[in-house]
């Protein structure tokens, strides 16, 4: 995926493969300008007209009974609204404020969905509308229907935000940095309540997110993305436990934990992320590297296999690589542990 | 805690905004605390609880309602005189969240930098102030010819170093680092705040570390303060706070942080805590001593109550 820019093309999202299936949590982690974002914009259709894209996303739905297949990258923006945004895939944006709008109560922002898609009728809508704002546990759910969104709290806001993104009945619930504005005990609820949701709708989800430890909370696969592509990807437990790639021994150390010593340095990844225009050779990640190996400098490595689920994206993988992989792991983590 | 180290002492400070006739907000109500010479103590709470208000506050950006603050031995609460507006001009500096929005993008990083040096008239000559910039900007990890730029031309992580060194160049004894990290990437926010704690050992400046990041909160501070509602719930040595929290509204948040560790962060629910439902009144709670130095606030009877549970 590449945007052309006024200094050159750059080329956002350079080639990410990964599954969801049904009623999973895969969370996509990375620093800001690693791709995230824009690749699940891609497939809500919702990048700017600019974007240039390459590739297929196959996306199984059940539409009228049956089971239909489409490619969310082929179709127009008029299919992609009428047919899938909202009914198959909803969004939850990170900031509250900004994605509903302030002038419609929190009721006809909820109903408007269900109406445009479902065309039932207004009292129908009403009382889903009321049933799904008690759903994400609003108290007082007919009073609140005549509410406009700045009468609400953040955390209020983010919950009625969720609402309607479950008013179509939608398959998978992407969502980008939900709990990023909240504070920690909102947050807290907000991720416990999504789970709820997901248990008893049945729907995959898939969070946006840099924080580890929401990712810890949530996910049952991880993708680790750096400049544009996927460096490691894995269960849960395979990326935390065992993660392989450089770029996610230093994710997993910079952030203080609860048992890190005040006495010792974080350890910080040096450097900046990189810029995606243009092109370039290597690893992109190999300047920030200290296990940089004479190879990245000049091609970028593959994903190597490392169990049926896990992958990681490094050169320290492969057979001729020296053995120091696990030791720089264990050093690096021990420095942010200890 | 000598009395001669006391570098800033707040006593019932209050901040309230009066929106129209019957309305008045209580942003701060009655919070009371102290920082020491070359220590780092952070203000922590949910959004709303008047932490960056108090910040704000100490440095006069706010005129307060009442309460004492002393800084460096002077009263600055009330009306400022000459010289003690200069010492705290000069001795209390402050870092914003937003980096980008806090640098005029139309200077140039050395007079960005130089800015407190030339309103105060710091630096008598132009070599001399040079020197100084050059001398600030290598401390805070950037380099001599940064300092012909502009702030467009700088990662945000670098902006924020810039920011950094619009404060240490005044040589302050307090900065007051309101969400300094909070919109920098984690990679970057661990380079900044490795910065901060070698600031701190060079020159013995203290922090007031404000911030909703829990986990950078303990790293960071020596002490902290645990802000609800406008007022300090809770305050004492950073281990022991975290180790043994009193009050119900502290449990409950440091309930809320998300640990990197999948197996036991999925089944964990974290403590739901609500005023109303827990039945507690703030405004009759006075300061209690858990130990020495942790106080909570509490009537009696929820002292008794809250203790025995720990203990």
């Amino acid at each position: 995926m590449t945007f052309p820019t006024s200094s050159g093309k750059v080329n956002a999202v350079r080639g990410v493969d990964f599954d969801l299936y049904k009623g999973e949590t895969f969370a996509v982690v990375g620093e800001s300008g690693s791709g995230k974002s824009v690749t699940v914009k891609a497939l809500m259709g919702l990048l700017d007209l600019n974007a240039a894209v390459i590739g297929t996303a196959a996306f199984t739905y059940e539409a009228s009974g049956q089971e239909t297949s489409c490619d969310l990258l082929g179709l127009s923006r008029r299919e992609m609204r009428r047919k899938i945004n909202g009914q198959h895939i909803a969004m939850v944006f990170q900031d509250p404020m900004t994605s509903l709008d302030p002038t419609m109560t929190i009721g006809n922002q909820l109903m408007e969905g269900m109406r445009l898609h479902y065309k039932i009728p207004r009292a129908q809508a009403y009382q889903e509308a009321v049933r799904l704002l008690k759903l994400v546990e609003i108290d007082e759910a007919e009073k609140r229907m005549k509410n406009y969104p700045h009468q609400l709290s953040g955390g209020m806001r983010q919950r009625v935000v969720i609402a309607i993104a479950l008013s179509c009945k939608p398959d998978i619930l992407i969502c980008d940095e939900p709990t990023t504005a909240l504070d920690v005990t909102i947050q807290a609820k907000i991720l416990e309540l999504i789970k709820d949701i997901q248990r008893t709708l049945r729907i995959s989800v898939i969070y946006i997110t840099h924080d580890m430890g929401v990712v810890a909370k949530v996910a049952d696969f991880i993708a680790v993305m750096y400049a544009g592509k996927i460096i490691e990807t894995g269960t849960a437990e395979e990326v935390f436990y065992d993660p392989r790639h450089p770029y996610t021994w230093g994710l997993l150390s910079a952030m203080p934990d609860l048992e890190t010593s005040s006495a010792r340095e974080l350890y910080s990844i040096p450097g900046n992320p990189p810029n995606l225009l243009g092109d370039f050779r290597g690893d992109p990640f190999a300047p920030r590297n200290e296990f940089a190996l004479k190879i990245d400098q000049r091609l970028e490595p593959p994903l190597f296999k490392i169990t049926e689920t896990h992958y990681a994206a490094t050169w320290l993988l492969h057979e001729k690589a020296p053995r120091l992989s696990k030791m720089g792991l264990s050093a690096l983590r021990e420095d942010a542990m200890l | 805690m000598a009395e001669r180290d006391l570098l800033l002492r707040v006593s019932g400070l209050k901040q309230y905004f009066k929106i129209n006739r019957r309305y008045t907000i209580k942003a701060v109500d009655g919070v009371s605390f102290e920082i020491v010479r070359g220590e780092t103590y952070g203000l922590v709470g949910e959004s709303g609880s008047g932490k960056s208000t108090i910040g704000r506050s100490l440095i006069r950006l706010y005129k307060p309602t009442s309460g004492e603050i002393e800084f460096n031995g002077s009263p600055i609460s009330g009306p400022l005189g000459r010289d003690t507006k200069k010492m705290l001009r000069t001795k209390m500096q402050m870092i914003f969240q937003d980096p980008a929005a806090s640098l005029n993008p139309r200077r140039k990083v050395m007079d960005l930098v130089a800015e407190g040096l030339d309103i105060h008239r710091l630096c008598p000559t132009a070599a001399a102030r040079e020197e100084k910039v050059y001398g600030i900007l290598q401390s805070v990890g950037l380099a001599r010819e940064h300092a012909q730029r502009y702030p467009h031309q700088f990662s945000g992580g670098q902006k924020q170093r810039i920011g950094i060194a619009r404060a240490l160049v005044m040589n302050p004894d307090l900065i007051i680092a309101d969400e300094a990290i909070s919109a920098l990437d984690v990679s970057i926010q661990a380079q900044v705040v490795n910065l901060m704690k070698d600031i701190q050992r060079k020159t013995g400046v203290a922090f007031l570390f404000i911030s909703h990041d829990l986990s950078m909160v303990k790293y960071i501070s020596d002490r902290i303060g645990v802000l609800h509602l406008g007022r300090l719930v809770e305050t004492g040595d950073t281990q022991e706070i975290f180790k043994s929290p009193i009050h119900p509204y502290t449990r409950a948040l440091l309930s809320a942080i998300p640990r990197p560790n999948p197996q036991t962060e999925r089944d964990r629910v974290a403590l739901r805590y609500d005023v109303h439902e827990a039945g507690i009144d703030y405004s009759h709670g006075v300061r209690r001593a858990v130990s020495p130095g942790h106080d909570v606030l509490a009537t009696e009877e929820e002292f008794r109550r809250w203790t025995e549970r720990v203990l």
